[in-house]
C-alpha cells in the first residue's frame, strides 16, 4: 500500500519542517495553558477545602449577614433559630484572617466551647479550650510553623494566649487555622455580641420528602425566622464567599493574562510562518485549492499547536500544582488531585486559543492572489 | 467546424495602475487537443497569457471562455484550476517537506476523498513518468529531471483536460529538457489534451504545430 498524504498529516509535517519554532511555540502555550491549570486548579482547590470545612463538621446550612466578613449578626438570634423546627443544632461563629507573626497568618475562629464543630478535629495533644478563658488550640501544620506546644502561649494582638491542644483538622484550612473561646475573638475583634454566622445541622431529612426539597424548605423556614440573614446551603456558601471568589478573580485574571500571551506566541509562529509559505500557498491555490481549504489548513496547524500546548500545560500545571502542595506556605489549601472537567475545560481552551491565534494569518494565507504568491521570493 | 475550447477575447492586463501593460489586447482560439507553443522575449507577456488561461489571474479588461463559458463569472477559477489545469512551472515548485508521492497527492486532497484512491493514483502517475523507484524521495533528493517528472505527474492528477507548462524545461540541461518534451508530447498525444508551452527557446517553439509570437503584450504572428 503506497503511503497516503491525509489533510491532517500534511498540516502536521508543515508543523515538522520547523521544529524549534514549533517547539518554542508549544512551551509558549504549553506555560500559559500550565499557569491556567496551576491557578484555577489552587482557586478550586481551595473552594473543595471550605466545602469540606462544611462537610466535615456536619453543617447543613450557614446563616449570614449579606456580607461575610462583616460580623454584625447579633449572636441572642441563637436562641430563635434552634427553635425553627428543622434545625437540629446551630453554632454562634466568629471568622477572620489575622497575622500572627510578621511572616504566617492563619484563619482564626471563634467557637463554644461545646460546639458540635468540634467533631470534625482529631487531638493530638492536648483538648478544647474553655469558654471565658484565654487559650487556643492550634492546628498541627499552624502549629509546626510556630514551634508551639501545648502548656506554651501565643502573643495575639497584644493578648497572650494559652495552647490548650493541638488537632488534626477535617480539612487543609483547619489545620492551619487557630481556634479560641467565641468570647475571646469578639473581645479581640471588638464586636462583643456580635459573630459573624451561625453554622446549623438540620434535623434528618423527613421519610417522603427529598434532600433537595428539605434544604430549601428548610432555608426558607430559617429566613422567615430571621428576616433580614441569608441562608445558605453549607456547599453554596463555600462556592460563593470572598475568600474563593477573590482566589477565582486572581486565578482567571492571572490566566487570562497568560494565555493571552499564548495566544500572541501562536499568532505569530503562524504569521511567520505564512509569510514564509507565501510561494507555497501559491502554488495550493495554482493546483486547485480553494481558498477556504487553505484556511482551513492554516487552521489545522494553529490547532494542532493549541492542542498539543494543552497536553503539555497539564504536564506544566500538575508539576506546579505538585511543587505547591509540598511548599510549607500554600500546602494547606493546594490539592493536586485535578478533575477531568478542569483538564477537559484547559485543552479546550488550548485549542480555542490555537483557533484564535490562526484567525488571521489563515485569512491572509487564503486571501493571496496566486500569481502574486508564485512571485514571492 | 470545432468548437474551441478557450477562447481569448482582445485581453488586456496592466499592472501598477496601468502604467505597466503585460498585455494589449490578445484574442485567440484554442480547441481541444491542440499542441500550442507561445514564445517570446522576457517581459513580453507570454507568462502573463498564460497564467490569465490558467485562471490564476484577472484581466483587467476582456475575457477568457473556456468551452464558451466566461472564466472567474460563469466557471469558478477554484474549480476551473482543480479539475481542467494542471500546471507545470519552470523552478518545479514542490512543496519540500512531502515526498516524491505526497507531491502527487496534494491536488487531489481538493477533490477526492479516498485517501487509498488518492494514494494508488500518484503511485500510478510517478510510475507511467519511470519514477517508480523514487515515490518516497524528497525533492532535495531528487535531480531536477526527476523534479520535473514529480511535477508533471502532480499536474496530471486530477485528469485535466488542459496541460499549461511556464518554461517546463528552462532549469534542465540538454538531455532532461529532451526527456521533458517527450514525455509533455507524449501525455498530449496519448491523452488527447491540450497543451500550452510557453518557451523562449526557440528548437521547442518551432517543434509545436502551432506557435503563437508574442511580442510588447501582442500576438504578431
Amino acid at each position: 500500500m503506497p503511503s497516503q498524504l491525509s489533510f491532517t498529516g500534511f498540516a502536521c509535517k508543515n508543523l515538522w519542517r520547523r521544529r524549534l519554532r514549533t517547539l518554542l511555540t508549544l512551551c509558549g502555550i504549553g506555560m500559559a495553558i500550565g499557569a491556567f491549570v496551576a491557578l484555577v486548579g489552587f482557586s478550586r482547590s481551595f473552594e473543595h477545602e471550605w466545602e469540606r470545612l462544611y462537610s466535615s463538621s456536619g453543617t447543613d446550612i450557614a446563616v449570614v449577614d449579606k456580607n461575610f466578613m462583616n460580623t454584625s449578626v447579633d449572636q441572642k438570634l441563637q436562641d430563635k433559630l434552634r427553635a425553627v423546627p428543622v434545625v437540629s443544632m446551630a453554632e454562634p461563629m466568629v471568622f477572620n484572617i489575622m497575622d500572627v507573626t510578621p511572616d504566617v497568618n492563619a484563619l482564626v475562629f471563634g467557637w463554644l466551647d461545646d460546639s458540635y464543630e468540634f467533631s470534625s478535629l482529631t487531638f493530638d495533644s492536648g483538648g478544647r479550650f474553655h469558654n471565658g478563658k484565654p487559650e487556643i488550640i492550634l492546628g498541627q501544620m499552624l502549629s509546626k510553623s510556630l514551634g508551639k506546644k501545648v502548656g506554651e502561649t501565643v502573643d495575639l494582638q497584644g493578648t497572650t494566649y494559652t495552647v490548650t491542644g493541638i488537632f488534626q483538622g477535617g480539612t487543609a484550612l483547619e489545620a492551619g487555622a487557630i481556634i479560641m473561646p467565641l468570647d475571646q475573638m469578639q473581645i479581640l475583634t471588638s464586636q462583643q455580641g456580635k459573630v459573624s454566622g451561625f453554622h446549623v445541622r438540620l434535623k434528618p431529612v423527613p421519610a417522603g420528602e427529598s434532600a433537595e426539597h428539605y434544604m430549601k424548605r428548610a432555608q426558607a423556614e430559617i429566613e422567615a425566622a430571621l428576616p433580614g440573614l441569608n441562608a445558605q446551603a453549607a456547599a453554596d456558601r463555600a462556592a460563593n464567599n470572598q475568600f474563593v471568589g477573590l482566589a477565582h478573580a486572581v486565578a482567571w485574571g492571572t490566566s487570562c493574562i497568560a494565555l493571552l500571551m499564548g495566544i500572541l506566541g501562536i499568532a505569530n509562529t503562524m504569521a511567520m510562518s505564512v509569510f514564509e509559505r507565501t510561494r507555497e500557498i501559491g502554488i495550493l491555490r495554482a493546483i486547485g485549492w480553494k481558498a477556504w481549504r487553505v484556511m482551513l489548513l492554516i487552521q489545522v496547524e494553529a490547532t494542532v499547536l493549541g492542542f498539543t500546548g494543552g497536553f503539555l500545560g497539564i504536564f506544566f500545571g500538575w508539576g506546579a500544582l505538585e511543587l505547591l502542595s509540598k511548599l510549607p506556605q500554600t500546602a494547606s489549601v493546594v490539592s493536586t488531585s485535578l478533575s477531568w472537567e478542569h483538564l477537559v475545560e484547559a485543552l479546550g481552551i488550548s485549542v480555542l486559543s490555537g483557533l484564535i491565534a490562526g484567525a488571521y494569518p489563515a485569512w491572509r494565507g487564503a486571501h493571496l492572489s496566486p500569481v502574486e504568491a508564485l512571485r514571492h521570493d | 467546424m470545432t468548437s474551441p475550447q478557450l477562447e481569448v477575447k482582445d485581453l488586456r492586463k496592466s499592472y501598477d495602475d496601468g502604467r505597466i501593460e503585460a498585455l494589449r489586447g490578445v484574442s485567440l482560439t484554442i480547441t481541444a487537443g491542440e499542441y500550442v507553443a507561445i514564445s517570446g522575449a522576457s517581459g513580453s507577456g507570454k507568462s502573463t497569457l498564460l497564467h490569465l488561461l490558467g485562471g490564476l489571474d484577472v484581466a483587467t479588461s476582456g475575457d477568457v471562455l473556456y468551452q464558451g463559458d466566461k472564466l472567474g463569472t460563469t466557471v469558478n477559477l477554484d474549480e476551473y484550476r482543480a479539475n481542467r489545469i494542471g500546471f507545470i512551472f519552470q523552478a518545479f515548485y514542490l512543496l519540500p517537506t512531502l515526498s516524491a508521492l505526497e507531491n502527487v497527492q496534494v491536488p487531489m486532497l481538493a477533490i477526492l476523498g479516498d485517501a487509498n484512491t488518492r494514494a494508488s493514483r500518484a503511485e500510478a502517475l510517478l510510475r507511467e513518468m519511470g519514477l517508480g523507484h523514487r515515490l518516497k524521495q524528497y525533492p532535495n533528493e531528487l535531480s531536477a529531471g526527476e523534479r520535473q517528472r514529480v511535477a508533471i505527474a502532480r499536474a496530471l492528477a486530477n485528469n485535466p483536460t488542459i496541460l499549461l507548462a511556464d518554461e517546463p524545461t528552462g532549469n534542465l540541461d540538454s538531455v532532461n529538457s529532451a526527456r521533458i518534451m517527450e514525455i509533455l508530447t507524449g501525455i498530449q498525444q496519448k491523452r488527447g489534451m491540450t497543451l500550452i508551452i510557453v518557451t523562449h527557446e526557440n528548437d521547442i517553439a518551432n517543434a509545436a504545430p502551432r506557435h503563437i509570437r508574442v511580442r510588447d503584450g501582442r500576438i504578431v504572428e
